[in-house]
Parts: structure tokens; C-alpha cells; sequence
């Protein structure tokens, strides 16, 4: 049975069970996300700039801008608490929500787009899937 | 004689102006459906967590949704008034599923 990496105590908080290795990933991740939602030409910024309407030509801008802001708001709170033991609720979203777009942008940006290009793809890319999904499925099985 | 006439003409005006105007209302009243979309890495537990944090839902409504996505390629998650439709969608983006709004059929 794998190790749980996060853990919800008695009193609400929860338990950041990740090593030095693990939180380096999470880390390199949320900086990945940061630096992405500032680059148009990031090739993360498709996944992380999807359209909302895909039947108008432009989506309503205000809209944009606070998908922008709410998913730096998440990635820089995510970076704030690193190296925290113990995470609130707010906290552990913000973590979940920047590890999701980090999965599904790594996996698009390789053109994983289905179960026969992941089963095809490099071993160091399915590496960095796996770990993803490892801490994603841990951290929702708490918040 | 010409006051029945121009009764029945008013009675037969109204009736026409309500027709009109109810068929109207219907049409400009569509919903706006939130759609979530399938993908091939994101863990199923995920899918139910955000689910549940952003709608509230129960956690078996939570799931069902989460398997027509699996299983059917998508999911209309949520229908209504087209803003808060798109608010939906941008809250499920920002939660880093793929997810889009279109008007119901």
C-alpha cells in the first residue's frame, strides 16, 4: 500500500507528509504554473487559456482576467506555504487546484490526449505524470 | 353593431398579443449549460472533489456526474443563466479541469 502523503488530523489541519524530493516537485510545479499564466508564448498557455464560449470568436475579457487572476492567486499561495508541515482547507485547494492544471497541462503540452498516445509516450514524461497524479490522488482524498 | 364588432376585434388582439409575447419569452429563456470534458490523467477523486467544492453537491450526485464524464466523453454539470454559467466554468478552469459553456439544445 502506498504511503499517504497528506494526512487530515484531529483538529482540522492538514499533514504535508512529502520529503525535501517530494516538495521540490511541487515546488518546480507552481513556479511552472506562475511563470506560465505570464507568458502567452508558454506552451502551457493553451491548457491554462482555454476558451470558455468556444461559439464567440473572443471570450468577455473580464472573464479572462479573473480565471488569471484565481489561478495566480492559487499557484502563489500554493508557493507561499511550501514548506509548511500542516495546511489549512484554503491552502490544500489552492495546492490541488495548481498540481490539476499542472497535470493536464504537462500531459496536453505532450499531446497526451488519450489513453493510446499515454500508453506510447516517453518514460521520463509518464515519470512526471505519475508522480503528479500520486500527490493529487492523496491530497483529494483529504480536502 | 359596431360596438360588438370592436369588441370582438379588441378580445381577438389580445389574445394574439399574448401569443406573441409568450413565445418570446420562451425563446430568450434557454439555458446555458456548464460542459466538462474528459481527459485522460486527471485521478477520479479529483474530479469528484472539485465537483463537490464548487457545486455543493452530494457526494453521489458528485460521482455520477464524474463517471458520464469518463464514460461519455462529457457532462453537463450545471444549467441555467448564461453568466453564471461562464463564472461556473471559469471556477472549474481555475481548478484545471476542461470545461466550457454552451447554449442547450
Amino acid at each position: 500500500m502506498a504511503p499517504r502523503l497528506f494526512i487530515r488530523r484531529r483538529d482540522g489541519r492538514i499533514e504535508v507528509r512529502l520529503n525535501e524530493a517530494g516538495r521540490d516537485v511541487v515546488r518546480a510545479m507552481v513556479r511552472r504554473v506562475v511563470a506560465a499564466e505570464h507568458d502567452v508564448d508558454d506552451e502551457w498557455d493553451t491548457t491554462l487559456n482555454g476558451p470558455i464560449d468556444p461559439s464567440r470568436d473572443q471570450d468577455d475579457p473580464l472573464l479572462t482576467l479573473a480565471r488569471q487572476h484565481d489561478m495566480s492567486s492559487n499557484a502563489e499561495l500554493a508557493l507561499m506555504t511550501i514548506d509548511e508541515p500542516f495546511l489549512n482547507d484554503g491552502e490544500a485547494w489552492a495546492w490541488l487546484s495548481t498540481l490539476q492544471v499542472a497535470l493536464r497541462a504537462t500531459a496536453s503540452a505532450h499531446g497526451l490526449i488519450d489513453d493510446e498516445r499515454i500508453n506510447g509516450a516517453d518514460d521520463a514524461v509518464l515519470g512526471e505524470i505519475q508522480v503528479l497524479q500520486s500527490l493529487l490522488f492523496s491530497l483529494a482524498d483529504v480536502v | 353593431m359596431a360596438q360588438t364588432t370592436r369588441r370582438r376585434t379588441t378580445d381577438a388582439d389580445v389574445a394574439t398579443e399574448s401569443d406573441v409575447s409568450s413565445e418570446t419569452t420562451t425563446a430568450t429563456k434557454r439555458p446555458w449549460n456548464v460542459v466538462v470534458w474528459n481527459d485522460p490523467v486527471t485521478p477520479m477523486n479529483v474530479v469528484v472533489v472539485i465537483f463537490k467544492r464548487i457545486f455543493g453537491y452530494s457526494n453521489n450526485k458528485c460521482t455520477q456526474l464524474m463517471l458520464t464524464v469518463h464514460h461519455e466523453g462529457r457532462a453537463v454539470v450545471w444549467s441555467g443563466e448564461r453568466e453564471r454559467a461562464e463564472r461556473y466554468c471559469v471556477k472549474i478552469q481555475v481548478a484545471g479541469l476542461q470545461c466550457t459553456v454552451e447554449e442547450a439544445a
